[in-house]
């Protein structure tokens, strides 16, 4: 490209000495690939003024500082943030994140920006075409069976209207720079385009690790354009205060952390297709207060899967009915099922026809020269030519197909050749052919060096009220550590990189704070959805089970140790605890009678068991994990830490002090936790639902111990273990000086209501919730959560410790588990009184 | 030929049904060789909201809600229909390259064009093996309606009819593999076959006359749904029937219901309810053609004209 293109003049900056060397011999060692545009290097071989302002700043940073800013930023983020994965640490986000962002002046992305606004102009005129009256394909400007071929192609929704008056809400093209200079489209996402939550992320981090640098260089803003996001979502609604909701496929998704991630950043519902259902052709959240109206759906569910029943009928992730719904215009989903059909390859050749015809324009950016097999011409092209590539012309294709994926004809063996030839005589209208497309490359920083990479940029295009596209400054940038810059070997890319529009006057500070005037003062987030209810309970108890299992150890390690508490020492005792946790699932049923250490170490560590500690901890986790979008950033990164402290493989316990020493410590965490949840969280619905979780374990839990330990033949060594278990030592020894007695222990452990550890502290805790709660009903009745808890309540009150039995006992035990089941039922997707939807039988 | 059709669904629910949504696809399609007289649709329980549409591949679908708590659900289809397919012997069809050529070039993205059953779909994947098979029916240059009819023939050869080998589930390849298999199998692997080649098939779904035996009164509900397939033979041919369970070109006997890209397309009934037990399904289907009415008893007949 012309030099006179690079803008803003930015004096070099002044180094001191070793700054200056390194920038120098980054600058020596750097190697552009010959014939290859590179972003750092002009033509000419001279560095841009852009990037040689960013690198001297670079450079300037205390040797070994970039990378400890740098990794301390992307620990803190990705503690905190978007990339953490449910199953397991191998499924973790696959990119790193490069210390060098893409960097582009002003001039070049005024180009990008104006060729990705009108591509995604066009593709809301030929969706509105294609959906519509059709023109395009009946006046021969679009083949029929280029259009057929996608499984994105919705045939149902041919003829309606979409809702909210347009197909598209959010369009990215990915870009690559060809050997001429300029920007090619590769591709083009209609259907959900992913990584905007990614590009959040590492924005985050780049701007937390270099912050002086980031300001200084006058680097566009990406806030302004997701509230027009936003926005433009909340135009699409037809209620003036939207519920608007993004519908994921749920935690088993690849992109599932992203979803999460950008539904917390822009205030959306994270919601499932089991949390929606539609009455009457509207569309409704399940919420603890019931149905509550889903104006907006955001989809990131794949077209074929969002309705069951007119649509793919073997989809678990859609809503019955919603095809209907958006018929009848009661949710506007978007961008809407359907939209996907755009990326078929198959089209890419029929653009820059489509875009005068339907524009009246040229196209501002030239997409990859691609011809479909399934016209007599271009297929006979595609045969004649050794020098192209070859692709399916669809997505969605069967994957053990060899050639489900681009291919370069010329990488064939004879035999794959035959067999792709013979393919395309069968079948023509499956397969393009594509020119290989060369990228250009930028700077990666690896090990103090910087090398060139070959890179692919996804731009992003947000609809607005008004019609119009607002193009994210900035994208999604994924780099190659391979040395091809054929854009077929690219994959899904090895690193990314914050992309850098660099403004040449300094940019305005802009968050997504609303306008003063337009914000309704509101104290509550409005109602909680089930699903989220039943996780936070879940949450609670798993966390109050860790802690009681915890405690259980504890007293079998110390057992042996305390010389003082020689109490401890007889058999007796340590088989009651081993029975406990066997009881609890912590210790499989042969473990009786094994020593201490032993049993703690698998008590603790031993993951095949459903109720050890490790196994409770990452329950806790993934369950979080699953609702990343409600707890906050502490919250998360404390319960990271529970689990970190149990996968160190460097961690063994070879004594009982050893094992004592980790249940301490992850006692502290666990009451950090609980701590967290008092003092931070919002006293809504949430808050609650794991408040109550965790007090209906510990009552179980309570009259779990009391029965093993305070039963009728108890020593006094059996009541010194409950106190123990049940956190009262203290308390009791105050209270009473005689000693211990049974009475008292019972009254203390099980009734006293001041005592925060007693079964009765908890059921009142349980109330003082349910009371606060939503009702369903208006006809005075109780619900039965209520009701169950009522009983309880009263009886405890009434009750006195003489008659406490182990019966007694038991039967509070019972009311817990019914208790329990009569909250899952009344707030929980999974409840008996929301009973799961099935399928009807086919073949009638 | 004049039918009277009764198609009866009973599903029995172990517990109580408190909500139940259904796309039913149960009325006949009109067509230029099949007339629709008459279309009645009862249902049990009475549905709280009810609406007809036509569906994506032209057929008569009608969603209807039902929250009316119930244990049994009742689907009962009555019609009459006229069937009249020009009569007459075919000719063997345009080279089977040629209409092949033309499939991809059509510029009608409707349902009766070709262009929505060109390609593989959920339940009729391109199955190499099974592209193979029907390769051996279709030589170079070979008149498409001739070719199609070999491979029907020889799919009725090769194949032995058995409900014991398959259910509804069975993917093709797995009923090709083992040569056994009902009307859909039958169907779904000639579509497969045609697909492969890359020719325009798709899915029909609907009733065939059935003659009692000689001497022999005709059984109410004993009757079937079928299944077979329709190639598109070019703009002037159009659509053609062909039977691979029976070896037959669809004429007279065969009375369409709905078409689609598979079976999918086309089930009669589909539907989600909310309820946790277990359900059975019991199907009763009658087929009478017009002469036969005034034969049967009057009970029978009366409650279908």
């Amino acid at each position: 490209m012309p030099p006179e293109a690079a803008s803003p003049a930015v004096a070099p900056p002044s180094l001191d000495p070793a700054g200056a060397e390194r920038l120098t011999a980054w600058l020596r060692d750097y190697r552009p690939i010959p014939g290859v545009p590179d972003e750092l290097f002009d033509a000419t071989g001279r560095p841009r003024p852009h990037w040689l302002h960013f690198l001297g700043e670079l450079a300037d940073y205390p040797a070994g500082q970039i990378r400890s800013r740098f990794n301390l930023a992307t620990r803190h983020i990705r503690d905190t943030g978007v990339s953490y994965r449910i199953y397991g640490e191998e499924n973790e986000r696959s990119w790193p994140i490069n210390p060098v962002p893409l960097i582009l002046d002003q001039v070049e992305w005024a180009k990008i920006a104006a060729g990705v606004e009108q591509r995604a102009r066009l593709m809301e005129s030929v969706l509105g075409d294609i959906y519509g009256d059709g023109r395009l394909v009946a006046e021969g400007a679009i083949p029929a069976a280029a259009i057929t071929g996608s499984p994105d192609f919705i045939r149902p929704l041919r003829g309606v209207p979409p809702p909210g008056g347009r197909y598209l809400q959010l369009y990215a093209a990915d870009l690559a720079r060809a050997p001429d200079g300029r920007w090619w489209v590769l591709g083009d996402r209609t259907q959900a385009p992913s990584g905007a939550g990614y590009e959040l992320e590492n924005r985050l981090v780049l701007s937390r690790a270099y912050p002086s640098l980031y300001n200084a260089m006058n680097v566009e803003r990406l806030a302004p354009f997701f509230d027009a996001l936003r926005k433009g979502l909340a135009s699409a609604a037809e209620r003036k205060d939207p519920r608007i909701c993004l519908l994921t496929p749920g935690p088993f998704s690849e992109t599932y952390f992203e979803q999460a991630h950008l539904a917390r950043y822009l205030g959306f519902l994270l919601v499932e297709g089991d949390d929606l259902v539609v009455r009457d052709g509207l569309a409704y959240v399940r919420t603890i207060a019931g149905l509550k109206r889903a104006d907006v759906l955001l989809r990131r569910v794949d077209a074929d899967f969002v309705d069951p029943l007119e649509l793919n009928s073997a989809s678990q992730l859609g809503v019955p009915g919603l095809l209907e719904a958006i018929r009848g215009g009661g949710v506007s989903v978007l961008n809407l099922p359907g939209s996907g059909v755009l990326e078929s390859k198959a089209l890419l050749g029929f653009l820059p026809r489509l875009c005068r015809r339907l524009l009246g324009e040229e196209l501002k950016m030239p997409n990859v020269a691609t011809w479909w097999c399934g016209q007599p011409a271009e297929r006979a092209l595609v045969r004649s030519r050794g020098d192209l590539a070859i692709a399916p012309a669809f997505n969605g294709t069967q994957t053990s197909d060899p050639f489900s994926r681009p291919r370069l004809m010329s990488d064939l063996s004879a035999k794959e050749r035959a067999e792709f030839l013979r393919r395309l005589d069968d079948r023509p209208g499956d397969f393009v052919g594509q020119e290989v497309v060369r990228l250009s490359t930028m700077p990666v920083l690896r090990d103090d060096t910087l090398a060139a990479a070959p890179f692919v940029l996804r731009v992003y295009a947000a609809a607005t009220p008004d019609g119009g596209f607002q193009i994210m400054p900035g994208g999604f940038c994924r780099t190659s550590d391979l040395m091809d810059v054929r854009a077929i070997s690219m994959g899904e890319g090895a690193r990314t990189a914050d992309v850098w529009v660099i403004s040449d006057k300094p940019v305005e500070r802009v968050s997504l704070l609303a306008n003063q005037d337009e914000v309704k003062v509101r104290r509550l987030m409005g109602h909680l959805p089930s699903r989220a209810a039943d996780n936070l309970f879940w949450l609670g108890r798993y966390l109050e089970r860790a802690e009681a299992t915890l405690r259980l150890v504890r007293s079998l390690c110390t057992s042996l140790m305390d010389s003082e508490a020689a109490v401890h020492t007889s058999g007796e005792t340590l088989s009651k605890l081993e029975e406990l946790l066997i009881d609890w699932g912590a210790l499989d049923e042969d473990s009786l009678g094994v020593r201490a250490l032993e049993a703690a170490r698998a008590a603790l560590h031993d993951d095949e068991a459903s109720g050890s500690v490790v196994t409770l901890i990452r329950r806790a986790r993934r369950t979080a994990a699953s609702m990343r979008e409600r707890l906050s950033a502490d919250f998360w990164t404390l319960l990271l830490n529970l689990e970190n402290g149990f996968n160190d493989p460097s961690l063994r316990l070879v004594s009982e002090a050893d094992a004592l020493q980790q249940v301490e410590s992850t006692l502290q965490i666990l009451a950090a936790l609980s701590g967290l949840a008092q003092e931070n969280m919002n006293r809504a619905a949430g808050w609650r639902f794991l408040d109550m979780g965790r007090r209906i374990e510990r009552a179980i839990n309570t009259c779990r111990f009391t029965r093993a330990l305070a039963h009728a033949d108890a020593t006094t060594d059996d009541l010194d273990l409950l106190l123990d278990l049940v956190d009262s030592q203290i308390t009791y020894r105050a209270r009473y000086l005689v000693g211990l007695a049974m009475t008292p222990v019972r009254d203390m452990v099980m009734l006293d209501p001041f005592n925060p550890r007693s079964m009765a502290f908890q059921v009142f805790a349980l109330r003082d919730h349910l009371a606060a709660l939503p009702s369903l009903v208006d006809d005075g009745m109780m619900e039965p959560p209520s009701r169950v808890l009522r009983v309880l309540s009263t009886e405890i009150e009434t009750a006195l410790a003489v008659d406490i039995d182990a019966d007694a006992v038991h039967r509070f035990e019972g009311s817990l588990l019914s208790l329990s089941t009569a909250i899952a039922d009344r707030f929980f997707l999974q409840g008996a009184n929301a009973v799961p939807t099935i399928k009807l039988v086919g073949l009638a | 030929m004049i039918y009277a059709l009764r198609h009866r669904t009973t599903y029995d629910y172990e517990s109580r049904v408190t909500f139940a949504r259904c796309v039913l696809r149960l009325t006949p399609r009109a067509s230029a060789t099949q007339t629709v007289m008459e279309t009645l649709l009862e249902i049990t329980p009475t549905p709280s909201r009810l609406f007809e549409r036509l569906g994506p591949f032209g057929e008569m679908t009608t969603t209807v809600v039902i929250d009316t708590p119930h244990k049994s659900l009742i689907i009962e289809a009555h019609s009459r229909v006229d069937v009249h397919t020009p009569s007459g012997q075919l000719d063997f069809g345009a080279p089977w390259e040629s209409i092949r050529a033309r499939g991809l070039e059509t510029v009608d993205l409707g349902c009766d064009g070709p262009a929505s059953y060109l390609y593989p779909g959920v339940r009729t994947p391109i199955v190499p093996a099974i592209t193979d098979y029907a390769r051996l029916s279709f030589p170079a240059g070979r008149g498409v309606v001739q070719a199609a009819s070999d491979l029907m023939r020889r799919i009725r050869h090769d194949f032995v009819y058995d409900p014991k080998a398959t259910d509804v589930r069975t993917p093709p390849a797995e009923a090709f593999a083992v040569k056994r298999g009902v009307c859909q199998d039958f169907a779904h692997i000639m579509i497969c076959g045609l697909r492969g080649l890359g020719l325009s098939a798709r899915y029909v779904s609907g009733y065939l006359r059935t003659i009692p035996p000689a001497g022999q009164p005709r059984l109410e509900g004993a009757d079937a749904t079928h299944a077979w397939v329709s190639v598109w033979c070019g703009a002037e041919r159009g659509w053609i029937g062909f039977d691979p369970t029976n070896d037959i070109v669809v004429q007279d006997d065969h009375i369409v219901l709905a078409s689609g890209r598979d079976y999918s397309d086309v089930a009669p009934i589909d539907g989600i309810i909310l309820a946790p037990g277990k359900q059975t399904l019991k199907v009763e289907v009658d087929v009478i053609p017009q002469e036969e009415l005034r034969l049967l008893r009057p009970a029978f007949g009366a409650k279908v004209t």
